[in-house]
């Protein structure tokens, strides 16, 4: 190495240094924290940042559903049937809102999911408040008009049916009340309208009491037996119609809704069975029609009862799983057509659905990477207690990886290799003064003819040197310096078109016009 | 050229020493020679190591204390609050309940995994404290970002997390059977004395999350002694030892020029 090239390195290597140095002095930071989270802190820095968003919005939101109980109670009492309609609707849709809330957030588990239940059950016992009281309304106006025998008893029965209904309706709602008020008051939302509410449903249901109608006992009665069950167990429902007559068509309500039919037999006495489902836990009111009568009105309860969620996860394919399980009671019932949630990766929702048989079956496409999921059970308006199932975790493998990159890397170096080794051949031998391997070319008389005019000056030089080794009878293999060497008398020519093809310089137009005539084989 | 080439490698050499003791660095959580997210180099205080001396009226904290206090020290704290000065002890272990205990005050520091729905941030331990006291710290702050706080027990409130938090014992991110929500008091004071369940709002990282806390904790000195503010690299103690004593600062110093003068000396010569 010369002294000079040595001083200049070592000048830039100390320049470089001294940069370096100046850089470290303002900002000495050598290393980059790798490990995000210890057991003491997490570096905000590393952390995803989000909107507290929904998690906001619970407490408020307790706070205005505590709120519409009392508002809708109050506009029920005072028969503004109209604007409880508008605030029943209100109520029911911050109701769901507040489900979803607790599904997304994950709070099956607290004392939120407690008090969603019980909302939910107290908008279920606003519901059928306002219509009871909107159909009693109706049946004292009826049992006004109405003189006649078969009607005024109709009238009498059902208004003895709704009731008994509404009392039953006071006394499940009332019940809620201080397990509600306990919870609301914990978060500290607002517990008084709620809690008014109760009072002025009583006001309600004592009203409702007041129209004692002059209720002889129905000649159609009913019982339940046995008095209680859970999912999925039969209840029978049934009695006898004193003056029926055999076939009699009869409709079996369960809490004001139609349940099923059924005919009396022979002896006057009918039986339905009622499998229990999608109902609520708790009393439920249950009674009889034939036609314009009304049976009395039975009661029975149904106990809540645990469930068990099961997830297993087979791979599809590269990018997809399959999510199975099933979904059953404590005691081994299936729960049918039960809607089911995956959380994935403790975030993600996806919703799906048990068969008759409480199977459920999802086909999740998935990134690839490690995957977390979970199979949830939100009871909401079963007789059931949610359930979960473990965190399973599977691998995704993910797209395989495109052929396109690598076969255009292997173009690219077979492309490489091949303009390496066109550039870079070795230096030939010298040339020896007399070949004898290979006989003088033939050279032809006059060449073919060359079209050059307006193109740049380098491509028309090949040209050239094309037009003359063709016309030497040189292979077109060989290069500018092969053909010197084959053809000496035109070493000229070729020494000057390898300088312009391989060390980029341009020809004159004077120098074109004489490898013109040269490759054409003119004369001067 | 070859003498001239050795001079510039030699200097290439003592220049490559220098900066590697310049920036020598520990990962150690709460270090003041950590420069990382973790340790605590960015946080504007003054190391004191003897107790005996604190300045009447000037604040102290006592960060993640793991070292026990002699009733010497405890002795002298006491005298230092007395006399009108601020201590702040920054736990969540419980490490400093013997402290507290020693000092006659009722606080106590009760360590858990505090987590939060209501948050910023993806993780639950990275949430948002409500201020709900009166103090000149938190002057001028309505909220503070807590980062995996523990809850304090006893004394007058000064920070209270969100009704929606809860300790997550198991760990897994969600409120779980046995856990349940409900507010939790991260910081509170008797007098001068304050305990703030959460060591993590001095290190580097979260120094730019409470600018006005940071702020109003100013003028304060760090106790080394008890803190877990040191470190184990025996370079960095090493350098410390050096800086901190003016003799040995001489003689390294008499150490780098005396061969230079000897070898000029010797040139002139």
């Amino acid at each position: 190495m010369i002294p000079r090239t040595s001083h200049i390195i070592l000048v830039a290597a100390a320049v470089l240094l001294t940069l370096l140095l100046a850089g470290e002095a303002v900002d000495p930071v050598l290393y980059a924290a790798e490990n995000i989270s210890t057991a003491a802190h997490a570096d905000p820095s590393t952390i995803e940042k989000r909107s507290p968003g929904d998690a906001a919005s619970v407490i408020p939101l307790m706070d205005e559903l505590l709120g519409h109980t009392g508002t809708l109670a109050l506009t029920i009492k005072i028969k503004d049937y109209e604007s409880a309609q508008r605030d029943l609707a209100r109520y029911s849709e911050l109701t769901s809102q507040f489900d979803r809330l607790v599904v997304t957030l994950d709070l099956s588990e607290t004392d939120i999911a407690e008090f969603q239940k019980n909302n939910r059950q107290n908008q279920e016992a606003m519901a059928a408040l306002l219509n009871d009281s909107q159909r009693l309304d109706e049946l004292q106006s009826l049992e006004i008009e109405v003189l006649d025998g078969d009607q005024r008893m109709a009238v009498v029965y059902e208004g003895e049916a709704l009731r008994q209904k509404m009392r039953e309706t006071y006394t499940a709602y009332a019940k809620r009340e201080p397990e509600t008020t306990r919870i609301a008051t914990h978060y500290g939302a607002n517990a008084t309208p709620y809690q008014e509410s109760v009072e002025v449903i009583a006001e309600v249901a004592g009203a409702a009491e007041d129209w004692q109608a002059d209720a002889p006992r129905s000649p159609l009665n009913i019982s339940v037996t046995p008095r209680e069950g859970r999912y999925g167990e039969n209840l029978s429902i049934g009695g006898r119609y004193a003056d029926g007559v055999p076939g009699t068509p009869l409709t079996i309500y369960v809490d004001s809704r139609i349940a099923g039919n059924t005919t009396l037999d022979e002896n006057a006495a009918y039986a339905y069975p009622y499998r229990i489902g999608r109902i609520l836990a708790g009393p439920h009111l249950v009674y009889a029609t034939a036609g314009a009568i009304f049976s009395e009105v039975a009661t029975f309860d149904v106990l809540p009862a645990e469930t068990n969620i099961s997830l297993a996860i087979a791979e599809v394919n590269r990018t997809a799983v399959a999510c199975t399980g099933n979904l059953t009671t404590e005691d081994g019932r299936p729960v049918q057509e039960a809607p089911v949630l995956l959380r994935l990766d403790g975030e993600t929702l996806i919703s799906t659905q048990t068969d008759g048989n409480g199977t459920y079956a999802r086909t999740l496409i998935l990134t690839g990477g490690e995957h977390t999921v979970r199979a949830e059970f939100n009871a909401a308006g079963y007789p059931l207690n949610s359930s979960r199932s473990g965190v399973v975790s599977i691998q995704v493998r993910g797209e395989g990886l495109s052929p396109f990159p690598f076969i255009a890397a292997i173009a690219a170096a077979l492309g490489a290799g091949w303009y390496i080794r066109r550039r870079g051949l070795p230096p030939e031998p010298p040339v020896p003064e007399e070949p004898d391997i290979e006989p003088p070319p033939e050279i032809a008389e006059t060449g073919p003819s060359v079209e050059i005019e307006g193109l740049p000056p380098r491509d028309a030089a090949t040209i050239l040197f094309r037009a003359l080794r063709e016309r030497l009878g040189i292979p077109a293999t060989k290069t500018p310096r092969e053909c010197a060497r084959l053809a000496p008398d035109h070493a000229a020519f070729f020494e000057r078109y390898e300088r312009i093809r391989y060390a980029g310089e341009t020809p004159t137009d004077e120098e074109l016009r004489a490898m013109e005539r040269e490759a054409l084989g003119r004369a001067d | 050229m070859q003498r001239e080439t050795r001079v510039v490698l030699l200097v290439l050499l003592l220049a490559g020493g220098a900066l590697y003791l310049h920036t020598t660095t520990t990962t150690e959580e709460f270090s003041r020679h950590n420069i990382g997210w973790n340790g605590t180099s960015s946080l504007p205080a003054e190391e004191v190591r003897d107790l005996s001396r604190l300045d009447p009226g000037s604040t102290l904290l006592v960060l993640a204390p793991d070292r026990p206090f002699t009733p010497e020290e405890v002795g002298y704290l006491r005298a230092f609050l007395d006399g009108g000065g601020r201590v702040i002890i920054a736990d969540e272990e419980g490490a400093a309940n013997p402290l507290l205990a020693d000092l006659g005050s009722e606080i106590r520091v009760r360590p858990g995994n505090l987590s939060s729905l209501e948050r910023d941030y993806a993780h639950p331990g990275l949430f948002r404290g409500y201020v709900v006291g009166n103090d000149t710290l938190f002057a001028g702050v309505e909220t503070v970002l807590l980062n995996r706080p523990a809850e304090v027990e006893g004394g007058e409130p000064l920070i209270e997390t969100s009704v929606l938090t809860w300790d997550d014992v198991d760990a897994d991110g969600r409120v779980g059977e046995g856990e349940t929500f409900g507010r939790s008091v991260v910081c509170a004071r008797e007098g001068n004395l304050i305990v703030l369940g959460d060591t993590s709002l001095f290190i580097n990282a979260m120094l730019p999350e409470n600018p006005k806390f940071i702020e109003n904790l100013q003028p304060v000195q760090i106790d080394a002694v008890h803190s877990r503010t040191g470190s184990r690299n025996p370079i960095i103690n090493t350098l410390a030892w050096i800086a901190e004593r003016p003799l040995a600062v001489a003689a390294m110093a008499a150490l780098i020029i005396l061969p230079v003068a000897w070898r000029f000396g010797r040139k002139r010569e």
